[in-house]
């Protein structure tokens, strides 16, 4: 019981890391709070879920799909939201209200499109087969959803520590006005982090709406403040410390479900935010300031 | 006219009650805390209040009185964690108090009735109550204003380092903002509470929250006046224009985002200071027609 309740937990973290890394790529590079970073996810489900329903093509297609729009969509976001505050020098406020707005906006249109219900993908999208090994109750599902979050975590590891598009947003990150005098284009940079934002949200989303086989307007809102807790335990800007917190923070969930309380679930959750961010306000693992050093 | 009376005085009684929450918004953001809190402190007021009336058999201005107290009480305890922090993680921290404050109150069925929420509050304030609420509360607060506390929430808010070299004691004016914030979202809860009869607790959530970040937003950070037209303006923008009622979100959001970018002071300070500009070049013209020069000089 206890084993195959944290192997529910491990998925399920799997794909909070997934969504909060774009989180923490965007703070931790231009040090905002993107809280309309959920209604990108909730996107992304939405078009896998038309895509597998009225095109008919296979879950891959539709996952790569919504993980492009998805990208995109951030990207317009950043440009309509966050890009004509750039000039101005404001205080945290002014993006934070800002992505609230984009955040309302973008709800309320999937809530008009889909009539405020909740929608489901079509039976046998994902075929159902269980495997018992160990003891446990391991679907097939749960496996591609760990190997697939694996895969773009390394991926995005890959892309942030190999290659020179890297270097130039930990650049970005350490200092965006340096790494200006030093021939990066900061444009370039905000498209990139936002764009990858975007589609690891949409590739959460997908992910989700197949996992728990429902898709609606308001899914992004909860996973938002998973993202909270799981952002601020693995320290703003940390992308090793958001999929380690990602992973503890689903295991803790689930537990705390099971064992204590579904109820209680989220008092326990942000409690526990509360209190780390009183003890230990930067996070349990350096941010990505600290990363950028190492080239 | 009694039937315009009769269609407006709920719309009104809303309007009177949000102003109430857009001070208490603007409370901590005119000191210079990111507090998204207000929902919080708005639910502990509300059902402070109706348990006052319901369960204890206190009158309104007890219960209200009670409630105030209480969620001013909560403001000042949460004031002492936030202010170990600063900025996002401020924002962040009273989010997740806004959140807790929800799941506690469907969890504690036995005080708050859960889910299903509590019904059957008598309605215990009319629009005049309310008006009274609101005059108030608007010249404590210019009161405040005029103050050294409104000044010094000025200064902490413009550069908390320059008001700290200042000799202004930060951590004592951020638990004031926080603790009046509280008292001020409680007041407005229970009277929340005596005008609409039940109460659940999703109803306290991010919703409440935009309107009133929006109000203050919209109509201004600094001025008294900023949060009363900020949310007279929201609440009354669906009614003049009803084919907007159903895209009430869809406005509220591209409202803040185009007043956040091109409007950033809101409706009320950019006016006041276009009128102010106005003067003051009145004023040098003024001293420099002024044979003996004893006008004032100008800024």
């Amino acid at each position: 019981m206890f084993a195959q309740q944290l192997l529910n937990g491990v998925v399920v973290g799997a794909v909070y890391a997934l969504f909060s890394l774009g989180l923490t790529l965007v703070f931790g590079v231009h040090q905002i709070l993107n809280l309309a970073h959920g209604a990108v996810l909730m996107w992304g489900a939405m078009i896998g879920l038309f895509i597998v329903t009225f095109t008919g093509l296979p879950l891959p297609a539709a996952l790569a799909l919504g993980m492009v729009l998805g990208g995109f969509l951030s990207v317009v976001l950043d440009l309509v939201a966050f890009q004509p505050l750039r000039s101005r020098q404001g205080d945290h406020l002014t993006t934070i209200v800002s992505s609230i707005g984009a955040n309302l906006i973008l709800i309320s249109i999937a809530q008009r499109i889909t009539g405020a219900q909740t929608l489901s993908f079509p039976f046998g999208t994902f075929p159902v087969r269980i495997y018992s090994e160990f003891g446990l109750r391991i679907s097939l599902q749960q496996i591609t959803i760990v190997a697939a979050v694996a895969v773009m975590i390394v991926a995005l590891f890959l892309y942030l520590f190999r290659t020179r598009m890297g270097v130039e947003v930990r650049a970005v990150a350490l200092n965006e006005r340096m790494a200006m005098l030093l021939g990066v284009n900061p444009r370039f940079v905000y498209f990139q982090t936002f764009f990858i934002a975007g589609a690891l949200a949409g590739a959460a989303g997908v992910i989700l709406g197949v996992a728990f086989n429902a898709v609606s307007y308001q899914m992004g809102d909860a996973v938002m403040l998973q993202a909270f807790v799981v952002v601020v335990l693995g320290g703003m800007g940390s992308v090793p410390g958001a999929v380690c917190a990602g992973l503890f923070l689903g295991v803790v969930q689930t537990l705390t479900s099971v064992f204590i309380s579904s109820q209680l679930s989220d008092a326990i959750l942000f409690g526990l935010l509360f209190l780390l961010l009183l003890v230990r306000p930067t996070g349990l693992f350096a941010g990505l300031h600290a990363e950028a050093r190492r080239v | 006219m009694r039937s315009f009376v009769l269609t407006y005085e709920p719309l009104f009684e809303i309007i009177c009650i949000y102003c109430g929450l857009a001070f208490s918004q603007y409370l901590p953001l005119r000191a210079g805390v990111y507090s998204l809190a207000t929902p919080g402190f708005v639910s502990i007021g509300a059902y402070a209040g109706a348990y006052a009336v319901l369960r204890l058999g206190l009158g309104a201005p007890a219960g209200a009185a009670l409630a105030t107290l209480l969620a001013g009480l909560v403001g000042l305890i949460l004031a002492l964690p936030l202010a170990r922090l600063r900025g996002h993680f401020q924002t962040i921290a009273t989010i997740a108090f806004m959140e807790i404050m929800v799941s506690l109150e469907f969890y504690a069925e036995p005080l708050t009735g859960g889910a299903l929420g509590m019904n059957g509050i008598p309605k215990l304030v009319g629009a005049w109550q309310l008006l009274l609420f609101v005059v108030v509360l608007t010249g404590f607060l210019a009161v405040l204003k005029r103050t050294g506390i409104g000044r010094a929430f000025d200064a902490i808010r413009q550069d908390p380092t320059v008001a700290r070299s200042l000799g202004i004691a930060i951590g004592r004016y951020h638990c004031l903002a926080l603790a009046l914030s509280g008292a001020v979202g409680g007041l407005s809860g229970s009277l929340l509470a005596y005008d609409t009869y039940s109460l659940m607790p999703d109803q306290f959530g991010f919703g409440m929250l935009v309107t009133a970040l929006a109000a203050v937003i919209l109509g201004g950070r600094s001025s008294v006046a900023g949060p009363i037209v900020g949310t007279i303006v929201l609440l009354l923008l669906p009614e003049v224009f009803r084919p907007f009622a159903e895209h009430r979100l869809l406005l509220q959001g591209a409202l803040l985002i185009l007043i956040i970018i091109y409007l950033p002071q809101g409706i009320v300070d950019t006016l006041g200071r276009r009128i102010g500009m106005r003067f003051a070049a009145r004023r040098r013209a003024l001293s420099l027609s002024d044979p003996r020069g004893h006008g004032v000089p100008a800024p």
